[in-house]
């Protein structure tokens, strides 16, 4: 999947390729692989000339400073949001050119320092840095390797990190402003955009934040009566500051609250005058906390657009709008002048300024032109919604409220991606069905390719399982999933597996409520002890270190031979990015359809906002959404041609056929019509006959079917061609009579050549 | 036979009999038969239980590896005398158990060991002592077992059982679990026919299987420890064996700690028990969540809540390991790649939820770890810091991507190769120059010529019709005869059809051992001390004696069938591929000989 880089180097002008993965051991696998290849092809260049541009190749992978860090004492800290305020707190700008004009006086990072010590643009040798080399050469010459990789950012061929560096903005505005126009972006894996996107706009506020918030208010409060009895001109040359518009040149590399709307969104005005005071603006804070406090009391649900709430607000408080939009750049602002210290404590406050920016901004979804919104009916949907939710679950009685202010439209957030790249490339192994991305990103895409697996054997055998063996329907719908008998027949379809299957197995449960459940229920009926007999068991918790260190058991035990299960969620942290091939998963059972929870008031929101917005049907969505998790866990089985794995879907409802539909095609033509509508006896005896044939040594000759000779090759080449020239004439034609395709030819030239990109073709080929 | 280490009266199934314990098994013997009806090998054993002591009956219960149920023995004697005998059965069964728990197979004692000496008697201070409800279970037996281990532990290798398809314990195993070789065995070397040994040879790999299979260690049941209370006779009750005892001691250290610091001063052994199974600190050990419902019969209780510790159930782990994974695998650098953002979880999606399932998932990964650890001998940190770079690149690899591997063969070592090749190249141009010139015009024309006209040809094609019709019916009889074996298959009598079935066995054993003397042995791995040359022509002789008999046999089975009744001449044709196999090594004997003499 990760061949595209094999294009890369021959584009005669240097494009940066940013290629976007969703988790850690991924970027570090796309690393490690993009490593290897060059290797060969350093190893195999034609000319020495050849050889040194290939030598001369950068990549790198960005992760997080808690990822990244070697300080001693900083690297031990636990949370991600420490690491980073204390890392702040040793190498921000003031704090460094105090320390070095005084040496000793501020603690610094000595790793930072020396850092600094090198020449920009030249921090590292080049080559591949997979982020374990990375660390490694930081711990060998004492210098920062988070810092190395930011500051080598614009200077390297390919980038590698997750999609929130790309697609939230704020992070994407300290980290991915500098790169180029002509960048090359990939997003892999890329099933789950759309909730990346909405993630990545979305708040939540609940009322201990906002007690904390209060009290960071008053903290700032006391800390700028301080300084202006120490200092009084830091505020005064700040206000000037303000007062002449806010095009400071600021460090993005120390930035604690950066803004949290969309670059093309932000005002490029000056600070409204009754927040550029420092006492004003956080007496301003105090006001808008006190005011989210009182709406909390409410015990009953409400939902109320962006623009209502501002309304209400301005009523009660006379809070503009205006200001509001501002509030987190002045926050950044006062925190960076008053050089406050551990400024994780104030994260809940920065969460209110986001809040308080992003409702203000985007009061209408502004995704429309104006003109549009003006125009635009009344009821026309509104991109973001306000949820107030008292109580947790329908049976608490305990008020635990939680504001979420979430976003409905994940267009939003990747509409400035694909308006500042020209060269967008969306892929993943389980992109089903196809057009259901186009609509919910709103882009037209240029090119849409769905490439086939070449598979020389059924390495794989998807078999659905209806009802037990005791012709009982089985189900994880909501009705019946806690009935005895289901959660029995579930129980023996992983005993009756765990008997017959070797190695590893991994089940998968619709959602984390319904494993813990299901597993206390499965062990109190005895249904574990028959497994203990047979596999070791392992299960996923909610911490994820321990579930890390679960998983490398569940391998060993795989290695072993001693063989292992391994539940987990779909949707949850195993299920993503974490291959089972070969022997870490022999067979993967989906228990049940990993439906969303249908009550949720935020999922209900989205529905009604796909519905009316781009006429997708609520149960067309859901049933998208369950698939393709289910199809990105059964997926994980299989790696390679000589990989086979079984991939059984314990559930009636997927035997219908709309269902199936759903399912990527390469996993959906292999399931026959007998394999669609199975008893556990009846799956059992073919999945037995299965690997009874698959176990046969694989070596036979796969050359014509799915290992190409160059004559085939080339043979496949001019054919395309051919086929181009064909379409280029039609198109040609069609334009004549005046039928103009918009907008489609505008990044053509990725693919241009006419011959079938073989990166492509690797890139969805065995994405699984 | 081997002798026995004890033995008592004891009934199984209402049926009374003898109890023995040998050092390979444990076996019963119905009384007035020869042949033990139950037969458990020792490493079968995998649990104990006994009928409390006061019970009108006493009894003992052994479980097996491979069956729960087990078998139920019900000693006889007068009680006074059963109860001792069942104490001593018990104390050397706790001990084969213990050893089976251990993960090593009890000592396999030598083959002329097993025939002669008893086994030494096993430490009797490992006997529990029946205490109300529990067994005193034995600090000692836990101590009998650790001592003892560094010697299991060399045993499989350490003892040169010099020649595993020398070995006569192998061998009745073998034996024992196929039936049909123990039925020719009876018939040929019991029967004296063949020596043991010849019989023995070519099935070497039998010996060698079992041997392998015993060698294999066998590890740990993954179940997890977790006493039930069972309900005896209205009362609900935990039933102690000393092999739970264990068990607890080892998967819950701080019982053993506890144990340890209060018996026998402050606690004796029942009190210790009783205590322990109505202790919070039994409820948090109990892998249940139900254990709730039974908090109100939890009592407080001073000594043991000391070692309570509190339940494991916060989201994240109480024992935070450092240790980072491979970054592979690495679940929690995601987790803090970025700052979190969006709504949170609805409330089916967020782990943990449950609370009081924590406990019980923890629970389940310590024990699968622990079960690894001891399997593989130590947590997986260590390895990884040594082993890097290698692994990681092949959990990238994909097999498929390379190249097909030819091996470059081997060179064909001859002399003068050289000129071999000349020679080659020169005849390989002379055919060249006539050879391919086939004119393929002239070839293809004359096929296409002769082709000419095929589809006339085709259409006058006719068939004789008595022919077909004798075609068909030649197959209708071939189907109806085969159907006609098919239902006549049985009316053999049964007595004649076992006689006859006992001949062809027997002359294919003969045949087999003919054979073999007369041929070099296939592979010298094998076979054991070839014998020479003269051996091997006087077992070929011996063997040519017995096969000529088969003749005669095999009439006496025809006689046999005629006064049965049945057939002799189908009797006859089963016995002919036999006879004709027996006829062949007999002339290539005869033959053989006559070159010999000439």
């Amino acid at each position: 999947m990760k061949f595209f880089i094999d294009d890369l180097p021959f584009y005669p002008t240097k494009r940066k390729l940013i290629y976007c993965s969703r988790t850690v051991p991924e970027i570090e696998k796309a690393l490690a692989e993009l490593k290897r290849l060059m290797d060969y092809r350093k190893e195999h260049a034609e000319t020495e000339e050849q050889r040194e541009k290939e030598a001369s190749f950068y990549g790198i992978g960005l992760t997080s400073r808690k990822n990244l860090c070697i300080h001693p004492e900083v690297s031990k800290e636990k949370k991600g949001k420490v690491v980073d305020a204390r890392c702040r707190d040793l190498t921000n700008a003031a704090a460094c050119q105090k320390g070095r004009e005084n040496p000793g006086s501020v603690d610094l990072c000595d790793w930072h320092e020396e850092l600094g010590k090198l020449e920009p643009g030249n921090l590292i040798p080049p080559g591949i840095w997979t982020l374990a080399d990375v660390l490694q050469h930081g711990r060998d010459n004492r210098v920062c390797p988070y810092f190395l990789v930011r500051r080598m950012m614009p200077f390297v061929d390919v980038i590698i990190y997750s999609f929130h560096y790309l697609l939230d903005p704020k992070v994407a505005e300290q980290v991915s402003k500098e790169i180029t126009k002509d960048a090359i972006v990939v997003f892999d894996e890329a099933h789950n955009i759309d909730n990346v996107c909405i993630e990545s706009l979305s708040i939540d506020l609940t009322r201990p934040m906002l007690d904390s918030a209060a009290r960071s208010v008053v903290r700032l409060g006391d800390k700028i009566d301080e300084i202006k009895k120490t200092d009084a001109s830091k505020l005064q040359d700040e206000y000037m500051r303000l007062v002449e518009g806010l095009q400071e040149a600021n460090d993005a590399e120390d930035a604690f609250v950066s803004n949290p709307v969309l670059p093309e969104d932000l005002l490029k005005e000056a600070i409204p005058g009754n927040i550029r005071k420092a006492e004003h603006f956080v007496a301003f804070l105090k006001r808008f906390v006190e005011y989210l406090k009182t709406r909390m009391r409410v015990l009953h649900v409400v939902a109320e657009t962006p623009l209502s709430f501002l309304q209400h607000l301005k009523d009660i408080t006379y809070i503009e709008r205006r200001p509001l939009r501002f509030c987190a750049e002045r926050l950044q602002s006062l925190v960076r002048t008053l050089e406050v210290n551990r400024v994780d404590e104030l994260s809940s406050l920065q969460k209110v300024a986001s809040f308080a920016t992003l409702v203000a901004t985007y009061e209408k979804g502004t995704l429309y032109p104006l003109a549009f919104v003006l125009s635009a009916p009344a009821d026309w949907p509104a991109g973001f919604l306000l949820i107030l939710e008292p109580y947790e679950t329908e049976a608490a009685t305990v008020p635990n409220p939680i504001f979420h202010l979430t976003c409905l439209d994940p267009a939003i957030a990747i509409k400035p991606v694909f308006e500042r790249f020209s060269t967008v490339v969306i892929t993943s192994g389980t992109l089903s069905p196809l057009d259901m991305y186009p609509k919910m990103l709103q882009f037209t895409p240029v090119v849409q390719e769905t490439y086939a697996m070449s598979l020389t054997r059924n390495s794989f055998l998807p078999l659905v399982i209806t009802r037990g063996s005791d012709q009982v329907a089985i189900s994880s719908r909501f009705e019946v999933r806690n009935d005895p008998a289901v959660v029995r027949n579930f129980g023996s379809i992983l005993i009756e597996y765990s008997k017959i299957v070797p190695d590893g197995i991994v089940a998968f449960f619709p959602s984390y409520l319904y494993m813990e459940s299901i597993v206390a229920a499965w062990n109190d009926m005895g249904i574990l002890n028959e497994v203990w007999k047979h596999k070791l068991i392992f299960v996923e918790t909610p911490d994820a270190n321990e579930t890390s260190i679960a998983l490398e058991n569940y391998r060993r035990a795989c290695d072993n031979g001693r063989g292992a299960v391994l539940l987990s969620v779909a949707r949850g942290k195993v299920s993503e990015g974490i291959d089972f091939d070969h022997n870490y998963g022999r067979a993967v059972i989906m228990f049940g359809v990993p439906y969303q929870y249908t009550e949720s008031r935020i999922l209900k929101a989205r529905l009604e906002y796909l519905r009316d917005a781009y006429r997708i049907r609520e149960s067309e969505f859901l049933g998208f959404d369950a698939m393709r998790n289910a199809a990105q866990c059964v997926g994980r089985v299989l790696r390679g041609k000589t990989d086979w794995g079984l991939m059984v879907f314990a559930d009636k409802r997927f035997a219908r056929a709309d269902k199936r539909a759903k399912l990527p095609r390469w996993i959906n033509q292999y399931i026959t019509e007998t394999a669609a509508n199975l008893s556990t006896d009846m799956a059992l005896t073919l999945s037995k006959q299965f690997m009874r044939v698959i176990s046969q040594n694989p070596n036979e000759n796969q050359t014509g079917i799915s290992l190409w000779t160059l004559a085939d090759v080339e043979k496949a080449q001019a054919k395309q061609r051919e086929l181009a020239l064909e379409q280029e004439a039609e198109r040609r034609a069609a334009a004549a009579k005046g039928v103009a395709a918009n907008g489609e030819d505008d990044d053509d030239d990725e693919y241009g050549d006419g011959g079938l990109d073989d990166a492509a073709l690797g890139a969805l080929d065995l994405d699984v | 036979m081997p002798s026995t280490v004890c033995s008592a009266q004891a009934s199984y199934k209402k049926l009374p009999g003898l109890l023995e314990l040998t050092p390979s098994h444990l076996q019963w013997t119905k009384a007035g038969d020869k042949a033990p009806s139950v037969k458990v090998p020792h490493s079968e054993a995998a649990s104990l239980s006994r009928s409390k002591v006061g019970a009108a009956q006493v009894r003992l219960k052994v479980g097996l590896v491979s069956d729960e149920a087990g078998h139920n023995f019900t000693f006889t004697s007068p009680q006074a005398v059963a109860l001792a005998e069942r104490e001593k059965f018990e104390a050397e069964l706790t001990n084969i158990i213990a050893h089976n728990r251990t993960g090593t197979a009890a000592p396999p004692p030598g083959p002329t060991l097993a025939a002669a000496t008893p086994v030494p008697g096993t430490p009797t201070s490992a006997r529990p002592r029946p205490l109300g409800t529990s067994a005193r279970p034995t600090p000692q037996l836990s101590r009998a077992s650790t001592s003892r281990a560094p010697s299991v532990a060399s045993d499989p290798r350490g003892t040169p059982v010099s020649d595993p398809a020398h070995d006569f314990r192998l061998r009745k195993k073998v034996l024992l679990s196929t039936p049909d070789l123990a039925q020719l065995h009876r018939e040929l070397v019991m029967g004296g026919q063949i020596s043991e040994n010849e019989f023995w040879e070519g099935r070497e790999h039998l010996l060698l299987a079992q041997a392998a299979a015993e060698g294999q260690k066998k590890g740990k049941p993954g179940q997890l420890v977790d006493p039930r209370p069972q309900s005896v006779d209205g009362e609900v009750k935990i039933v102690i064996t000393p092999q739970l005892v264990h068990d607890i001691f080892e998967e819950f250290p701080v019982v053993a700690r506890a144990y340890s610091d209060n018996v026998p001063e402050k606690l004796s052994e029942a009190e210790f028990w009783s205590r322990y199974f109505q202790s919070r600190l039994f409820n948090a050990h109990r892998a249940s969540i139900r254990s709730s419902a039974a908090q109100h019969v939890v009592k407080d209780d001073p000594i043991f809540d000391k070692y309570l510790e509190k339940d494991d159930d916060d989201l994240e782990p109480r024992r935070l390991r450092e240790e980072r994974v491979d970054t592979f695998i690495d679940l929690g650098a995601t987790s803090v790649d970025h700052d979190e953002t969006g709504n949170e979880k609805d409330v089916t999606m967020q782990a943990g939820k449950q609370r009081a399932v924590l406990p019980l998932i923890r629970k389940f990964n310590e024990h699968s770890t622990r079960l690894l650890d001891t399997a593989l001998g130590g947590p997986a940190s260590k390895r990884r810091r040594t082993d890097n770079g290698e692994d990681r690149i092949a959990q990238l690899d994909l097999e498929d991507l390379h190249d097909n591997e030819t091996s470059a063969g081997i060179l064909l070592d001859m002399q003068d190769r050289q000129r071999y090749f000349d020679g080659r190249a020169n005849s390989a141009t002379d055919g060249a120059a006539t050879g391919p010139h086939v004119a393929f015009r002239e070839a293809l024309q004359q096929t296409k010529a002769s082709m000419a006209g095929w589809s006339s040809n085709l259409a006058q094609l006719k068939l004789d019709k008595k022919a077909a019709d004798s075609a068909l019916v030649g197959m209708t009889q071939n189907v109806a005869s085969r159907l006609d074996v098919k239902m006549r298959k049985h009316d053999i009598p049964d007595g004649l059809f076992r006689q006859m079935t006992t001949c062809q066995t027997a002359a294919n054993e003969f045949l087999r051992q003919f054979w073999l003397a007369i041929y070099p042995p296939p592979s010298e791995s094998q076979t054991l001390a070839p014998a020479t040359p003269a051996q091997k022509a006087a077992k070929a002789a011996k063997m040519v004696g017995y096969l000529g008999k088969t003749h005669e046999k095999v009439e006496a089975l025809v006689r046999a069938a005629h006064q049965e009744g049945v057939d002799p001449a189908r009797v006859k044709i089963a016995m002919k591929p036999v006879v004709d196999a027996v006829d062949k090594a007999l002339e290539f004997w005869r033959a053989k000989n006559a070159k010999v003499l000439r």
